[in-house]
């Protein structure tokens, strides 16, 4: 018996031979480890389901003993590991649009990532975001290495720079608050685009 | 190499049109997905990649055509019925149409 915290139980399927039943449970299990990055509540809707396919099909009349039956119908489903990649992907993806929780935004663009031109964007974008993470963090521990750098009043960089001796950092404290403010827009760039592509 | 290339464009138009099968299914009735899969083919005699299916229906739930309810089993393992939405029966009447038109300007090819 498999139990999600708050939800139901999923019941698992009794079978006479011990080979079905070692069959299934490792079935399930993949299906299981493939969906795992999943909401709680959708990890139980989709195992619910797979478990109901493959209980009805055993219910079926049919010349094969236990064992072929249960192959015959996970063969027809598919390896859980390809089959499901999409529905986890367009799962993750609403989870990630209704959160806006970091964690569910990777996750739903890793899974998503091959699927255009969009996604790619999106990618680029929280790539993006992270550098200005990272140099929020630099500023921080190496103030005079970090910032928008000019020299002899031309624009040499904007970021970490580990030799910024002869250069000139203009933005000083503004440099927190600047780079804050981009890396909201940015999130919410990535939140409206994330939005868009789940429409589609 | 003729048949290579009718075998995979008939897979490619029954995938294409497998959305519109499955709607035209649940118009009359709900189902639960085994009983789904196997009411398709047997009133298409298309065979489905069962594994296919279910991000199908994943993906006509969220665009709002289908929608579903977990029902108890004497079992104890329950059945997840489908049954089209209003939207649903919208696109249906949408994709009927276009269906029709389609078909009988191809046919005017022959």
């Amino acid at each position: 018996m498999r139990q999600y915290k708050n939800y139901f139980k999923v019941k698992n399927i009794e079978f006479k031979s011990i080979s079905a039943q070692r069959i299934y449970n490792d079935y399930l299990k993949r299906v299981e480890r493939t969906i795992s990055i999943l909401s709680e509540k959708d990890k139980l809707d989709m195992l619910m389901e797979i478990n109901s396919h493959i209980y009805e099909a055993m219910q079926q009349d049919g010349k094969e003993n236990e064992i072929d039956k249960l192959l015959i119908t996970t063969e027809n489903l598919g390896l859980p590991e390809e089959f499901l990649i999409p529905v986890v992907a367009e799962k993750k993806l609403i989870q990630a649009v209704h959160t806006f929780n970091p964690k569910h935004v990777w996750q739903a663009l890793k899974m998503n990532i091959s699927n255009g031109l969009g996604y790619s964007i999106v990618s680029i974008l929280y790539l993006g975001l992270s550098v200005f993470g990272f140099l929020i963090f630099t500023k921080i521990f190496f103030p005079s290495k970090t910032g928008l750098f000019y020299m002899n009043n031309e624009f040499k960089a904007f970021g970490f720079i580990s030799n910024a001796d002869e250069m000139n950092e203009v933005l000083g404290f503004w440099f927190f608050p600047i780079t804050i403010v981009s890396a909201v827009i940015i999130y919410v760039l990535i939140t409206l685009l994330l939005g868009m592509l789940k429409s589609k | 190499m003729d048949n290579v290339f009718v075998n995979k464009w008939s897979s490619q138009l029954k995938k294409g049109t497998l959305s519109f099968i499955v709607l035209n299914v649940l118009k009359d009735n709900e189902y639960y997905g085994y009983e789904l899969i196997e009411k398709v083919k047997h009133d298409t005699k298309i065979e489905i990649a069962e594994g296919t299916f279910y991000p199908l229906m994943n993906r006509l739930k969220k665009d709002g055509f289908v929608e579903s309810n977990w029902v108890e089993q004497k079992s104890g393992i329950p059945r997840k019925y489908y049954k089209l939405t209003k939207q649903g029966e919208v696109i249906l009447v949408k994709m009927k149409d276009y269906w029709i038109s389609m078909s009988a300007t191809i046919q005017k090819l022959f």
